[in-house]
């Protein structure tokens, strides 16, 4: 299964976000962590569930930020099924370039989240599968 | 050994007592001067044999102690000491007599038809015989040895195959073969090259005598020069050449020698680049060297017997008529520098050094050693005027030049050091050290670094900005270009720089790189600070546009709305405060 979690210090944003991903059935109750180390911990915890994790990063937040937070997940062995979409309001190219380097990384999405992201999110081939209509 | 010409002095080996009697008469009535000894059995023979020689042996083959006739032909030819051996048979089968000849008898008789002149006969052509065999024997005994013992190296060779037969020891301690291993070899071993042409000789003189140079190698490969000459012979019945091999390595190698210290000589008196002269002391030409007409494009024969002075331009001749006052108390002196006028007719700088040899009767005049300096002149004169323009430059510039010596350590600096820095002269210390004390502290580092590469990486041209303190104490920025100039061992040995003074340029680049770096700020304020409300209220507003109806409180949404706004506006006040600032 799927599991979708946002991670954003911006409550606005969090908001928005969840609507867009519950209106665009990406998924019906997403979770959101406020910090980045917070979310880290949930899923050091759900590291033996062997669940996909679709995780939508921002980059810049106080603390741990994004880029931190991927150089984590980097290490882990359960790498390939974190699918991360890296969500800021930078429209900075180098922010975009930067996240090329990461394998983890399949989408880069520019504040505020669109519907067309939305659909776009769903035809990612690594998690395509887990929208296919019955 | 033998008897006084005349007598006969024969053994007969003969068991039968008629026989004996008929061939002692037989003797006696042929020769007068005779001695005959009488041997019944082998075994007497023996004896007589051994005490005494015969010129001939007469021989019956039926003895009561040895029945073999050919056992006892042999034993009897043995003894014989060079005797002809004249066989006496009972038997009329010539087969068997021709056998005895082959066992190596001179002769064979049947009894039956021996008569006295028979029997002389064949005494006589058997002792013939006899003598020749011997005289070929010793001749070839002569050959042997001159054959073996030559000091020239010679050889026979099979005249169709080439092969050898025979070697001499002086071919074999020249060549280093044994003769063991020369006879398993052709002459074709011991060649160098031109094998065609050799081998193109030989067969056109197949029977013939020549004579040919070629290069053979020893056993353990040296190269020797030979001089060949080559006979036919016979040799044992084969078609055979004697060679005789002269070893002319030594010679040719010293007549090499010889032609090549002649070389030299003529390669230094005549293409020399000095040109060699003998004066008399009239300073008139007795000689001089052909290298003249190189260098100075005159014919040396013309030159004889004129005065070298009418060459020499009329400024110089006083110069050097100063310095030949001195002829006879020093041996040799330097002229100074001169002008000679050549061939052509252009002047041509020559420096010359005389050596007084009028003592030594080959040469009986002063030798002049002359050499072309024309090209030294003229790089010395143009060295001298770009030494002047460097000068004009340096004091018509506004950049401080330096001239830098590595190994003395010191520093010329041109009249700009007090210009541009406020130093002068009293001031002024020409070290390397005190240059680098008044480096500012956070270029030091950059600046000794850059100048360690002109020596680490053979760096010629050095071009950095740096601070330098003025004698005021305040910093000036300077732009330092400097160009190495190296020995001819390729090892830097001066620095020339050229030092700009930059300070105002430099004060206006800093400006422009400060508000560089102020636009920067605001650009990444834009692309965050700013962007970051107005993605809410762009996200707000898409929510209540498109998903309205799954709202459950749109007010807030609103008062959110509104609250990004003022964030929004907040931040724009904030950018153009911060670009009014110190622009």
């Amino acid at each position: 299964m799927l599991e979708v979690i946002i991670v954003d210090d911006d409550k606005i944003v969090v908001f928005i976000q969840q609507k867009m991903i519950t209106n665009h059935d990406i998924a019906s109750n997403p979770i959101s962590f406020s910090k980045a180390d917070v979310a880290l911990d949930y899923l050091n915890e759900q590291r033996k569930e062997k669940k996909n994790f679709l995780i939508f990063l921002d980059i810049n937040m106080p603390n741990m930020n994004g880029w931190d937070f991927l150089n984590y997940l980097e290490n882990h062995e359960e790498k390939s099924n974190y699918h991360v979409v890296m969500v800021t309001s930078s429209i900075n190219s180098k922010d975009k370039k930067e996240a090329e380097k990461y394998s983890m990384v399949r989408a880069f999405i520019e504040k505020p989240i669109a519907s067309s992201d939305c659909e776009k999110i769903k035809e990612i081939p690594e998690i395509s599968h887990f929208f296919e209509r019955v | 050994m033998r008897k006084k010409s005349g007598q006969l002095k024969v053994l007969v080996i003969e068991d039968n007592p008629g026989d004996f009697i008929l061939i002692e008469d037989y003797l006696s009535e042929e020769h007068t001067a005779l001695e005959i000894q009488h041997a019944e059995t082998f075994k007497i023979a023996k004896e007589f044999l051994s005490s005494a020689n015969f010129d001939t042996i007469l021989l019956d083959l039926s003895l009561p102690d040895i029945k073999n006739p050919e056992v006892l032909v042999k034993e009897i030819l043995a003894l014989s000491n060079g005797a002809p051996v004249v066989v006496l048979t009972g038997y009329t089968n010539k087969n068997y007599g021709m056998k005895t000849l082959s066992w190596g008898v001179s002769d064979y008789l049947l009894k039956d038809e021996i008569n006295a002149s028979n029997l002389s006969k064949s005494i006589h052509y058997s002792m013939e015989r006899k003598k020749v065999q011997r005289q070929l024997y010793e001749s070839e005994e002569k050959y042997r040895t001159l054959f073996d013992s030559s000091p020239l190296p010679m050889w026979v060779l099979d005249r169709n195959t080439l092969e050898f037969l025979n070697v001499n020891q002086a071919a074999i301690e020249l060549y280093g073969y044994s003769r063991e291993e020369f006879m398993q070899m052709t002459v074709r071993d011991l060649w160098v090259e031109d094998e065609e042409s050799i081998e193109k000789t030989v067969e056109n003189n197949l029977h013939d005598f020549f004579f040919i140079k070629v290069k053979h190698f020893t056993k353990n490969r040296e190269m020797l020069y030979i001089e060949v000459q080559s006979n036919p012979i016979l040799f044992g019945g084969r078609e055979a050449r004697v060679t005789l091999a002269h070893n002319i390595t030594e010679k040719l190698k010293s007549e090499e020698k010889l032609r090549h210290s002649q070389q030299r000589f003529k390669a230094l008196v005549q293409d020399g680049s000095d040109v060699i002269s003998i004066l008399d002391k009239n300073f008139h030409y007795a000689y001089i060297s052909p290298s003249a007409k190189n260098i100075l494009g005159v014919n040396p024969e013309q030159l004889q017997g004129s005065s070298a002075f009418q060459f020499i331009h009329r400024e110089d001749r006083p110069y050097i008529e100063d310095k030949i006052k001195f002829i006879g108390k020093v041996k040799s002196y330097q002229l100074p520098p001169y002008r000679y006028i050549d061939g052509k007719g252009n002047w041509r700088w020559l420096e010359t050094i005389i050596s007084d040899l009028r003592d030594d009767p080959a040469v009986n005049g002063l030798v002049a050693t002359s050499r072309d300096i024309t090209r030294f002149k003229t790089q010395e004169k143009e060295l001298r005027e770009s030494l002047e323009r460097y000068d004009i430059v340096a004091k018509a510039t506004t950049d401080l030049i330096t001239d830098y010596n590595i190994e003395k350590d010191t520093f010329q600096f041109s009249n700009a050091m007090y210009d541009i820095f406020g130093y002068n002269s009293e001031e002024l210390d020409t070290s390397r050290e005190w240059w680098k004390e008044r480096l500012h502290p956070e270029d030091y580092q950059r600046v000794i670094n850059a100048t360690e590469e002109i020596f680490t990486s053979q760096k010629k041209l050095l071009n950095i900005e740096y601070r330098f303190k003025c004698a005021d104490g305040n910093y000036k920025y300077i732009l330092d270009r400097s160009y190495v100039i190296t020995d001819a061992e390729g090892k830097p040995s001066r620095i020339i720089g050229s030092i700009q003074d930059i300070t105002e340029r430099r004060k206006y680049i800093n400006a422009i790189e400060r508000s560089n770096e102020r636009l920067r700020e605001i650009a990444w304020t834009q692309s965050h600070v700013v962007r970051a409300p107005l993605a809410r209220i762009m996200g707000l507003i898409d929510l209540l546009k498109n998903q309205r109806n799954n709202l459950d409180n749109i007010e807030e949404i609103i008062d959110n709305i509104l609250n990004s706004s003022e964030e929004l506006d907040k931040v724009i006040r904030k950018i153009t405060n911060k670009t009014e600032e110190e622009f």
